[in-house]
């Protein structure tokens, strides 16, 4: 019975986070109906995996691992594609995440800050789909030691994906900006 | 510090997630370095595109009510002792391209239970689902924990807010005659810290005014409600105008307490405990 209640009481407090687990669904499958059957499957595993929630820990970084975890181990395998390569998976020669897409003038600064909706999701949606996980989590306020959890790798290897997506997004918002 | 490491460390600057001593190195070369003041521009900048314009994919109200039908069922686990796999993991595993398939079925089996559910969620507001409504007064972390899930009930509501205005002229005076104290919040919001609107709520015993403000994508909740009787938690010390208050973490979100006269003030939220103390010192009266 008090095991029910610890169920039903996670179960409340992991629908606060539907929202957020279906907007990366949305940004990977990039599209509606596979987002929601990715969203509900998240749901379903880790209602089945609850005992091993541990109380304390950050529920929402959990809900983000399982999610990515059914992405990379169901989606990619049925689409027979891996991974999915992005702007930000190959290193310009001579340069780093350090160097790139820093804009040239103020008119180019005032320019990216009217980009459009329209024109930010399509940058973000040319990353690679790691590049775009770790973009959105940082946007979902995940500390990099979260962020690593979800993704699987070091502390340290998140920063630089970070850093190189986000030097991939400004080189083409520039670009837009032109 | 070059500027090569400087711009390493930009976002972590402007996030406040570098060490104190580090920071400092970071501010200092700023300080000096128009190229790499332009480049903390164009960090913020995006920052600020991706935060405010990047179009955003919630969940449906459907989908949302069948996770909670889901999630209130008897466990697959539970009836028989193993973890049985769904109808998309299946056709997964098979090799299946019916990505949509698990949906459809799991839709078409949930009919009954979802027309329930959606008649009990219409009549009933979610958050009178919740346990640890009733209960006295009480110990200290569990007022952190009762606030955390007020700040979760907010999130989690169709309708979090009885009224929406970010107009504090017509948000307060929506309290009176609502509630039997005037929660006095000199804050009316900025564009920093928006003000969404306002509810009624409960604190264990008692009502309190809900307050909800945005900061970027994320939503603040503060409650402020009578201090009598309840036992205070501990946390790091932090001042927040005259008044003593606590600075704390429960599951991952941010909470701020502070006493004002009769009144308790409670801020809740996933951003972090330094955004939280500026928010607080603005109702609290205490910065521009």
């Amino acid at each position: 019975m008090a095991e029910d209640a610890g169920r039903a009481a996670l179960g409340r407090e992991a629908l606060a986070y539907a929202d957020a687990l279906h907007n990366l669904a949305r940004y990977l499958t990039q599209n509606d109906a596979d987002a929601e059957d990715l969203v509900q499957e998240t749901y379903a595993r880790a209602l089945r995996a609850s005992s091993r929630f541990e109380p304390g820990t950050n529920l929402k970084a959990w809900l983000f691992t399982i999610l990515r975890n059914t992405f990379v181990s169901l989606y990619r395998k049925r689409r027979g594609s891996p991974v999915v390569s992005g702007l930000d998976t190959v290193e310009p020669v001579g340069l780093d995440s350090a160097d790139q897409g820093w804009l040239l003038d103020d008119v180019e600064l005032d320019r990216l800050r009217r980009v459009v909706a329209e024109e930010i999701a399509k940058a973000l949606g040319a990353l690679s789909e790691d590049a775009r996980t770790v973009v959105l989590l940082d946007l979902e306020g995940l500390t990099e030691g979260e962020v690593a959890q979800v993704m699987g790798c070091a502390v340290g290897t998140v920063k630089s994906r970070l850093a190189r997506a986000r030097a991939a997004l400004r080189l083409a918002l520039r670009d837009y900006a032109r | 510090m070059s500027c090569r490491d400087v711009r390493l460390h930009l976002v972590d600057h402007l996030r406040g997630r570098l060490s104190d001593a580090l920071d400092l190195e970071v501010r200092a070369h700023l300080a000096g370095c128009p190229a790499c003041q332009r480049a903390a521009a164009v960090e913020a900048a995006l920052t600020e595109a991706l935060e405010e314009r990047l179009p955003q994919y919630p969940a449906s109200v459907a989908l949302k009510r069948r996770l909670a039908v889901e999630w209130a069922r008897p466990s697959v686990e539970t009836d028989t002792g193993e973890a049985a796999p769904t109808a998309w993991t299946t056709a997964a595993s098979a090799g299946s391209p019916a990505v949509g398939a698990h949906g459809r079925r799991l839709r078409r089996a949930l009919l009954p239970a979802l027309a329930a559910a959606i008649v009990l969620l219409a009549l009933v507001p979610l958050a009178r689902l919740w346990p640890g409504r009733a209960g006295s007064p009480a110990a200290g972390p569990r007022l952190v924990a009762e606030v955390v899930t007020d700040h979760l009930r907010v999130l989690a509501s169709q309708h979090p807010l009885d009224v929406q205005s970010g107009d504090a002229h017509q948000v307060r005076p929506w309290f009176a005659g609502r509630l039997d104290f005037a929660p006095a919040v000199a804050f009316d919001g900025d564009a920093e810290f928006p003000l969404r609107g306002g509810a009624l709520g409960y604190v264990f015993d008692r009502k309190a005014a809900v307050l909800v403000y945005g900061h970027r994508l994320h939503t603040i909740t503060l409650l402020v409600f009578p201090a009598a009787g309840l036992e205070w938690p501990q946390g790091s010390p932090r001042t927040v105008g005259a008044s003593a208050g606590v600075a704390t973490t429960e599951r991952g979100y941010a909470v701020l307490l502070w006493r004002q006269g009769p009144l308790a003030y409670a801020l809740v939220s996933d951003v972090d405990l330094a955004t939280l103390g500026r928010l607080a010192d603005r109702i609290g009266g205490t910065a521009s």
